[in-house]
């Protein structure tokens, strides 16, 4: 039986909705299932605002979270009310049963639960007071309760708790009974909603593990697999925890990272860190990226390989530093002064995360450029369950070195012809004493503005970037769907191509030929597979999360053909429904033109 | 919605066919009034007399609901369950909720039925039967009851005599303990009597006049490792069976009521407009005696009939009507010619 379950715990800040949200999807993906989930909470710490973790819990494998969750737990009616229409039909609301304080009509959930919804209202608070002599441990006993109403199998939840709590004995010991008075409230409740977890079903190859993790983790993991030297970075969310993880991780793997005193510095740093030979990079969002516009076209007209990793926050300015977007599309790819090209690589899910992590070091250093990593709060913060191999896809060491240099010959760190990359000395190897400049040069890097010599090096710099679009390994853009001629076709990127997969797929199975399509490499624009692809379709549909329609905007500077936008900022992801209907109108469009 | 900002707020306690009926009867007369039941219930209305289906292999709560969900979005009622009145103040018109909500009504309407009566020496052993008043308790009989399994019966009552017609159906074994209501709420002379336990017998039920010899001393669980219950009679004698159910029939749910400024003796006190002495307080169905002008008494109707009936003539006296209680069904136990019993409240729609 597949399992398709989504589960979501809304709280206030300082509930435990998070560590609830982070204990169930470990414990769940532990058992085998696969997991996507994604937390909502306030830019506060503690005490202020709404808490949301939502993930869905899956046998086959997801593409984004649904539209409406199987299950709901309010640890806070006064945040969950307003959301417990998102919880489907038969599905299980569990609530505070009893409150404290008296409510004005309506102010406690059960006012709110639909007439096809099933209610579990539960002392939850009591339980936690009764077991713990505390009311810190409700969100656990929602979890034992969770356990035991879907009967899953309680030593999975023991050992994400045990790992949760584990430098914290004291309240290691308060969740282990109120994780049990809630499962055993659950014995005593009889289930009436349909929510059925089936087995779980592995298809692990041997020797490849599974792990629970998030974008900006996927990111670390592969920064660090495919050898990342040095990292200078300056925090900002939703980039900060690349930032954290690296710092624990890379001292103990001989690495450095520094905390510049800003993005200038950390992108300087690294432009530094590349021109010596290190496996650099930097992490940022917006606001840092735009600090950051100047050095990075440092980094094109010296060619130095260096790596930035960007999480994409609400904007302009400070913006909505806790909210998804995908806005910041034009600057990763046009951003600064001058024709400054450079890669712009952008996952679309977190295995995604951890290829592009590992790769941007291998297309930085073949082809020598400032390669710009592009996702977004979605995915920084998404957790979905990823097979890592046994052993890393990233090769190490790229570099194309100079050969020996004839006799007499200076060498020439910018030499042209060939295929537009340059032999790339190190500063130290013998015989590659060279220049670096940020000004027009000539092949030996020495100050050049001649028209001629400007108009080759520009050529060079944009042509040997279209070498990436051939790259190893490496999945530039992917069609999902229906082979052949379709109706309607989608085209999206980064974090929110998952929900038009899902859009795309419940398409299908409605009957509409359609297919979709996944554009990895923004910069350079695989123009040819993308317009292939697009010949193929009726209609063209583009969702992204920006008001402008940035990735509609670059694609018909690539292939001029009309498409239909579809540009939202919620700062949320998309719905899927919201894209299904898109499809639904443009494949009735189609077939009331052939009516016609 | 017309003048909707002055509409009435009428509330109902109660989603059983009392509550449920009146709810669509305040609607459809009130069109921009505000509808509200409140009820312990997990479920939305369903019938309980369709109950005994569980034992036919009947287990999905949706087979039994009266309407569906969209029913309620349609006709704008607002059903609260999992809601248990607390308390009522009748002067402030307001309800207070366990959970210590507080919501405010301009006409109430009390339908919270009866919960299963226990006699006061059986009540220590409640952890070991298995009453049949809701879905989920009928769901949970019905899944330790083994195929062909053993049902002791104790009191007895036409909601129990009713199973026992299903299980005998279903090839199970029914041992009645029988007692003064055994046929509730039917009345039944001492001369009547032998001859309905012989139709009983007749149905293929083994009747224990357990009562009689003594009552029940206790009732164990395990026992010897042979059953799942032993009942023990003071006499000494003792039962084995795989479930022990009790059928003593009903006593009002009204506690909820206790200083809400109504009149309450058994069951809550209504005129045969179905009011009661609290302004703007109705209340129909199980939980009300009804004033009969020609017994000079309150009394009690029971029957899903005349409870329906009820719901909707206490909408229509909420909505400007004042008509009085005119009972809609038969109160009479019959044995037909081929010697089985029937009784009114077995006759559904
Ligand atoms: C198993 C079973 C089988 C039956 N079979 C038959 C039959 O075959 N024929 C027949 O005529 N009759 C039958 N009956 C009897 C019939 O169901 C009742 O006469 C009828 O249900 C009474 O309806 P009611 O609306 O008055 O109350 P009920 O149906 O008892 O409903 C009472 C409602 O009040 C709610 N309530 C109670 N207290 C509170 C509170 N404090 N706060 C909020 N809500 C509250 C309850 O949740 C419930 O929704 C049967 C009863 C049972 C239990």
């Amino acid at each position: 039986m597949a399992t398709d379950i989504q589960i979501s715990i809304v709280g206030s800040a300082g509930d435990g909705t998070i560590a609830a949200g982070e204990i169930l999807r470990n414990a769940l993906a532990g058992m085998g299932y696969k997991v996507i989930s994604f937390d909502v909470y306030p830019p506060e710490i503690r005490g202020f605002g709404k808490c949301i973790a939502r993930m869905r819990i899956t046998t086959e494998q997801a593409y984004s979270l649904k539209h409406k969750s199987d299950v709901m737990v309010s640890l806070d009616d006064s945040h969950a009310i307003p959301h417990a229409g998102e919880l489907r039909d038969c599905g299980a609301l569990i609530y505070e049963q009893g409150s404290i304080v008296r409510l004005p009509e309506g102010g406690h959930m059960s006012a709110h639960v639909g007439p096809g919804q099933l209610p579990y209202p539960v002392p939850i608070r009591e339980l936690s007071e009764k077991s713990t002599g505390a009311n810190r441990s409700r969100n656990i006993v929602v979890l034992g309760f969770i356990a035991g109403l879907f009967n899953l199998p309680v030593e999975g939840f023991r050992k994400a708790i045990g790992k949760k709590f584990k430098s914290k004995a004291a309240a290691a010991e308060a969740s282990e009974a109120a994780f049990k008075a809630g499962l055993d409230y659950a014995a005593k409740t009889f289930k009436l909603d349909d929510v059925v977890f089936g087995p779980p079903v592995s298809t692990v190859v041997a020797g490849a593990t599974v792990e629970m993790i998030n974008g900006n983790a996927a990111i670390v993991r592969g920064a660090l697999d495919a050898g990342i030297d040095t990292f200078f970075g300056y925090p900002i969310t939703p980039a900060t925890s690349i930032m954290e993880r690296l710092a624990s991780e890379m001292p103990r793997r001989g690495g450095r990272l520094l905390q510049t005193e800003d993005e200038i510095s950390a992108i300087s740093a690294v432009i530094g860190a590349g021109f010596a030979g290190a496996r650099a990079a930097t992490s940022t969002s917006g606001p840092g990226l735009s600090l950051m516009a100047e050095m990075l076209g440092m980094g094109v007209i010296g060619e130095v390989p260096s790596v930035v990793f960007v999480s994409q926050r609400g904007g302009p300015s400070t913006g909505m530093p806790t909210k998804t977007e995908q806005s910041d599309l034009h600057m990763a790819v046009y951003g600064g002064h001058g024709d400054a090209p450079r890669i712009v690589i952008a996952p679309t899910n977190v295995d995604g995360c951890y290829r592009c992590g590992g790769k941007a070091f291998e297309l930085a250093e073949v082809y020598q450029t400032p390669v710009i990593v592009l996702i977004d709060l979605y995915l920084s913060n998404r957790y979905e369950t990823v097979v890592f191999p046994a052993r890393p896809p990233f090769e190490a060491d790229l570099n194309r070195k100079p050969g020996k240099a004839a006799a007499g010959a200076p060498y020439k760190r910018y030499a042209l012809g060939g295929d537009d990359v340059s032999p790339r000395a190190i500063p130290g190897d013998k015989g590659g004493m060279h220049v670096v400049t940020g000004l027009e040069h000539n092949e030996l890097g020495r100050p050049n503005d001649s028209a001629e010599l400007h108009t080759a090096m520009s050529r060079k710099r944009h042509e040997k970037l279209k070498l990436a679009l051939n790259h190893p390994d490496f999945t530039k853009f992917k069609r999902f769907g229906d082979e052949g001629p379709v109706d309607v076709g989608v085209i999206s990127w980064g974090s929110n191509f998952g929900e038009c997969l899902e859009a795309m797929l419940k398409a299908r199975g409605e009957g509409i030929r359609c297919a979709a399509m996944k554009v990895v490499m923004l910069s350079p624009f695989p123009t040819d597979g993308v317009a292939a692809f697009m010949a193929d379709c009726k209609e063209v549909l583009v969702p992204e999360l920006n008001y402008q329609g940035q990735f509609a905007n670059l694609l018909q500077a690539h292939v001029a053909r009309p498409v239909t936008r579809l540009a939202r900022v919620p700062g949320e992801p998309m719905k899927v429904e919201e894209i299904l209907e898109e499809i639904r109108r443009l494949a009735g469009k189609k077939a009331a033109q052939k009516a016609a | 919605m017309a003048n909707a900002k002055n509409a009435r707020h009428h509330i109902v306690i109660g989603s059983g066919v009392a509550g449920s009926q009146a709810a669509e009867t305040l609607r459809e007369r009130e069109p921009d009034a505000r509808v509200t039941i409140l009820t312990l219930s997990s479920l939305l209305f369903y019938n309980r007399y369709d109950l005994p289906k569980v034992f036919r292999g009947h287990r999905d709560w949706r087979e039994f609901l009266a309407f569906p969900a969209e029913y309620y979005k349609d006709y704008r009622i607002e059903v609260r369950r999992c809601s248990r009145v607390a308390g009522v103040d009748g002067s402030r018109r307001s309800i207070t909720l366990e959970h210590k909500e507080e919501i405010r009504f301009d006409t109430l309407l009390v339908a919270s039925g009866g919960r299963g009566y226990i006699p006061e020496e059986l009540v220590e052993f409640r952890p070991l039967m298995h009453p049949f008043a809701s879905y989920t308790e009928a769901v949970t009989a019905a899944s330790v009851v083994p195929d062909r399994g053993h049902v002791i019966m104790l009191g007895g009552d036409m909601i129990g005599l009713d199973l026992a017609r299903t299980l005998i159906d279903t090839r199970h074994r029914v041992t009645l303990v029988a007692g003064p209501q055994t046929f509730w709420p039917h009345e039944v002379t001492d001369d009547e009597r032998p001859g309905l336990i012989a139709a009983l017998e007749n149905m293929g039920v083994e009747v224990v006049e357990g009562a009689d010899a003594g009552g029940i001393a206790s009732i164990e669980q395990g026992a010897k490792g042979l059953s799942a219950r032993r009942v023990l009679f003071k006499d000494g004698t003792e039962l084995y069976g795989d479930v022990v159910m009790p059928f003593f029939g009903l006593s009002p749910s009204v506690e909820f009521m206790l200083g809400s400024g109504t009149d309450i003796e058994r069951g809550l006190l209504v005129n045969p407009a179905l009011r009661t002495t609290g302004e703007g307080i109705y209340a129909a169905g199980d939980v009300c005696q009804i004033w009969s002008d020609a017994e000079k008494r309150y009394r009690f109707f029971y029957g899903w009939k005349n409870v329906r009936a009820m719901g909707d003539l206490a909408a229509r006296n909420i909505t400007g009507g004042d008509e009085p209680w005119v009972p809609a069904q038969d109160e009479q136990l019959h044995i037909s010619d081929d010697g089985k019993i029937q009784s009114p409240f077995w006759e559904y729609e």
